[in-house]
């Protein structure tokens, strides 16, 4: 794990991953609906990413692409990147898929930088004229990185706006607008 | 730091970049007579009444507030040169140079100096369609960002501010993704691969 602290980096690695078993394995139960305690070679299964690079790690399996790295998804990025919903298909879709590129297709990191390059120009559009209100449907379309991005820009352009407005210079410390309280 | 909002998005707040503005030196006239100051900063004064002299910004205010002084506004917030300004700014790509803090400056002299300053409204107006060009203008500029390269110069402290927080994220995340293409990292896993137990050494040991 690169960041241990990072709650970010721990839900990224939450993500499915389609892999293909390359030996048998005992005693394992994947999954509780199965009655059989091992896992044959060959067999096809989805587990999470932390636990699957461990797998990798040690030549048990090979990682495949998840779905949201699928021949759609790139054609869509390809037609219009800025319109395309990526948080409902991942909403760590660049963390993710540096993590997997290594792992699976060298290819998605063109894809990343690709997409990454046209819908910064639309968040860059977005986070800086228009009102909070407007932006929500434009909003639901972005990424967790994204995310951070456009609020990043949105927060320093309202405390900008704020601080021209004026305003008292000095603010009483919260803690001074306490009343104490009367023990009984 | 005091006064500001977010220590994660913003490095500064615009309160922050105000109180280093105050540290500019304005030129006063005092109309009181007093010994010079000695402050860590430098020294200031003797003040005798309609002499000029250099005070930084803060002090000004602070004289201007109780009625000792008049403040003689900077060269550059003259009519004439501000105009020059925007039909620069207008016609060109570049930034056109103006001082470091003229957004938290002008601010401080609008609020504080009103009856000092000759033509307030037009050189108010003036300023806020200088800084709406220029915001425009930085927006084109990150437009145009890559990992590569990145050059803007002339561009003042407000400025800056406002895109810092923004602006270092996207670097940080095309510099990630353009490394990613670069260097297919074949080789970090293999040298990362863990070693299958069967491979491992033996210990010769004697049988007993």
């Amino acid at each position: 794990m690169a960041n241990y602290y990072d709650i970010d980096d721990i839900l990224v690695e939450e993500e499915f991953v389609p892999l293909v078993f390359h030996k048998a394995v005992n005693g394992v139960k994947v999954d509780e609906s199965i009655e059989k305690s091992y896992i044959a070679q060959g067999s096809k299964l989805e587990l999470p990413f932390w636990l699957a690079h461990e797998l990798h790690l040690r030549q048990a399996v090979s990682i495949s692409a998840p779905a949201c790295f699928n021949q759609k998804t790139r054609l869509e990025i390809q037609a219009d990147a800025a319109c395309v919903d990526l948080r409902s298909r991942c909403l760590y879709f660049y963390k993710f898929g540096c993590k997997l590129a290594p792992l699976c297709d060298k290819t998605i990191g063109f894809l990343l930088a690709y997409a990454f390059g046209l819908r910064y120009k639309e968040v860059l559009h977005k986070a800086h004229t228009v009102a909070f209100t407007a932006a929500s449907k434009f909003l639901s379309r972005l990424t967790k990185e994204e995310t951070n991005l456009y609020e990043a820009a949105q927060s320093s352009m309202m405390s900008f706006k704020k601080w021209r407005m004026g305003g008292p210079r000095l603010h009483r410390a919260a803690i001074l607008g306490r009343k104490r309280k009367v023990d009984e | 730091m005091a006064g500001q909002s977010d220590c994660q998005l913003s490095v500064f707040s615009p309160e922050e970049i105000e109180f280093v503005a105050e540290d500019e030196l304005v030129e006063i006239v005092p109309n009181l007579r007093m010994d010079s100051l000695n402050f860590i900063c430098g020294d200031y004064g003797p003040f005798y009444p309609q002499i000029a002299t250099q005070v930084p910004l803060w002090l000004a205010v602070a004289l201007k507030k109780r009625g000792k002084c008049t403040i003689r506004p900077p060269q550059w917030m003259s009519i004439e040169n501000l105009t020059q300004v925007l039909e620069g700014e207008r016609d060109s790509h570049a930034f056109q140079p103006l001082p470091f803090h003229y957004v938290e400056i002008s601010r401080l002299l609008f609020d504080h100096a009103r009856d000092d300053i000759p033509d307030i409204y037009m050189v108010r107006s003036l300023i806020e369609d200088i800084r709406d060009v220029r915001f425009h203008k930085v927006e084109t500029n990150l437009e145009k960002f890559t990992a590569s390269s990145v050059t803007c110069k002339n561009m003042s402290a407000m400025e800056v501010n406002i895109i810092r927080a923004f602006a270092g994220r996207a670097l940080e995340a095309f510099y990630k993704h353009e490394n990613e293409q670069q260097v297919p990292d074949t080789d970090g896993i293999q040298d990362r691969q863990l070693q299958i137990p069967n491979d491992r050494p033996k210990r010769n040991l004697k049988p007993r």
